[in-house]
């Protein structure tokens, strides 16, 4: 949706089709026109949202590799790899936000849909691992159309995986925040989406189990303009607050805040 | 004699295919069913409750497709919905406050698609069950009639011992969905030759710890209640905290390519 031409100054919204110049869209890639965002990187994301410079970086455990020999997926991760520069759909890594000391998880949808893998998985569970070992809070940049196919029932074994190992968060008494972005979906959604202190949502990203077109397929009805929406999530009690991305890091200042154990002045 | 996978998803969806109601009738005695999530309404295609397997109280989860067109209507083709998985959950909790194990009987396309069932939060329901059920200190069994697929599935088979008959499937997506990434490279259109689905795969990879020998059918039901017991007799040996590591432990080391 999102993938973003390299070196142009102009670029389609994809949503509403104006073209609108890179100064327009920086910082948050908003469409000046429309209003609907546009997907970020992972590093994009981490520009926006931790105190320049803090970010440390922690490398994933093991690298992808098609084991299954699954048809056209070694050139799909290669392109992938290609287009992000990234090793896989998550980067994981402790920072600083508003000064305090967080673990992360940020998931890129520029890298096959930022679906869930081995390898993701694993990344997952070695941040949760790091936030119970260092005491910190954890924040997850969700961002995924779901388990990944080609990796078959490796996948979908992560979301067991991830929330067997779930509890264990609850040791640290540190707050745990998930930002569900556009878009989280199936088997991401399904597992540890959800299952944060405090759900926020991005505005306008899809956020549901099964897909739009799916539902309509089997229901035989269309599903209205706004479903699986975050502002539609939020009248369904769903998530505790739809953030606009312009004050996502305010928000996230604020809930660390009142979860720092200090006295709060300001 | 072993079938292809079209002959297998053939069978498994066949109006004749033994359901879990009929497991039900045939191996638990005194079942009671519970109904309602307490919150939104009552999933039929979940029956679940309580009953005797050999004298030992257990608590019950059986998914049901239906045999005729206006069962599978009512039943949602099996495909459970959010209310499915909340009333799942509740017999669950029960099962941890009573000390009874679980067992799940599972034939399913995967969880429902419908704007009820997201609009009511399934994506949470279906983790809040995945998540129960891997907690559990008491034993919990699953075991496959037929198919299941994606996180759906996943919510009744996060247990000890996972049992499969011999044509069942355990899947990330149905093999239509799969195929479908496959598009036209697939020629032979058997999408279980690129992903480990079958019983058999599954039990070379780790993850099934019984195949159940279908033929022939009319001691199919001895075979499946020999291997129930089998299991349970096998996890009766583990304390809480050892059943709750043998879970973790079965998947995590499964997934570590």
């Amino acid at each position: 949706m999102s993938h973003m031409p390299e070196k142009n100054s102009w670029q389609v919204c994809q949503h509403c089709g104006k073209h609108v110049h890179d100064l327009q869209w920086a910082p948050d890639f908003r469409c000046p026109f429309c209003g609907v965002l546009q997907r970020l990187t992972a590093d994009q994301r981490l520009k926006i949202t931790v105190d320049a410079g803090s970010w440390q970086k922690i490398d994933l455990k093991f690298q992808t590799t098609n084991f299954l020999n699954f048809p056209g997926y070694s050139e799909k991760l290669k392109r992938a790899k290609t287009t992000t520069d990234d090793e896989e759909a998550i980067k994981i890594g402790i920072a600083n936000i508003g000064g305090f000391p967080v673990a992360m998880g940020v998931m890129d949808s520029h890298f096959m849909m930022g679906t869930l893998n081995t390898t993701v998985g694993s990344a997952i569970k070695q941040i949760m691992q790091i936030a119970i070992e260092q005491q910190l809070p954890l924040i997850f940049f969700v961002a995924s159309g779901g388990a990944r196919m080609q990796e078959g029932i490796f996948s979908l074994l992560q979301m067991n995986t991830i929330l067997n190992q779930w509890p264990d968060l609850e040791t640290t008494k540190h707050v745990v925040i998930n930002v569900l972005t556009d878009p989280t979906m199936g088997g991401v959604s399904a597992s540890f989406g959800f299952k944060a202190d405090y759900v926020l949502a991005e505005d306008h990203a899809q956020i549901g189990f099964a897909g739009k077109r799916v539902i309509g397929q089997t229901t035989h009805e269309k599903p209205a303009e706004n479903f699986q929406t975050a502002e539609d999530l939020l009248t369904h009690g769903l998530v505790d607050q739809v953030v606009a991305r312009e004050n996502m890091r305010t928000k996230l200042i604020t809930l660390l805040r009142l979860h720092s154990g200090d006295d709060v002045h300001d | 004699m072993t079938k292809t996978l079209e002959e297998k998803i053939k069978l498994i969806r066949s109006p004749n295919r033994l359901t879990a109601r009929q497991v039900i009738r045939q191996l638990i005695s005194d079942f009671f069913e519970v109904h309602g999530d307490r919150l939104l309404g009552d999933d039929p295609a979940l029956t679940a409750g309580i009953g005797l397997f050999h004298k030992q109280p257990v608590n019950v989860l059986g998914i049901n497709r239906g045999s005729n067109i206006q069962q599978r209507r009512e039943l949602n083709g099996g495909a459970v919905r959010v209310t499915g998985y909340r009333k799942a959950l509740r017999v669950v909790e029960a099962a941890e406050k009573f000390k009874r194990p679980v067992i799940s009987l599972i034939n399913m396309p995967g969880a429902d698609a419908s704007a009820f069932s997201e609009e009511h939060g399934q994506s949470e329901a279906i983790a809040d069950l995945i998540l129960k059920m891997g907690q559990l200190s008491v034993p919990n069994v699953a075991l496959f009639l037929g198919e299941g697929h994606s996180g759906g599935a996943l919510a009744f088979s996060n247990v000890n011992q996972i049992l499969m008959l011999e044509n069942a499937l355990f899947s990330v997506a149905s093999p239509e969905a799969v195929q479908a990434i496959l598009k036209n490279r697939n020629k032979t259109q058997d999408a279980s030759e690129f992903m480990p689905m079958t019983a058999q795969q599954l039990k070379k990879i780790g993850l099934v710890d019984q195949i159940v020998v279908e033929s022939p059918s009319n001691t199919l039901m001895d075979r499946i209640d020999k291997a129930i017991v089998n299991s349970l007799n096998e996890l009766e040996k583990l304390n809480g905290l050892q059943l709750k590591t043998q879970r973790f432990k079965k998947f995590e080391n499964i997934t570590q390519i």
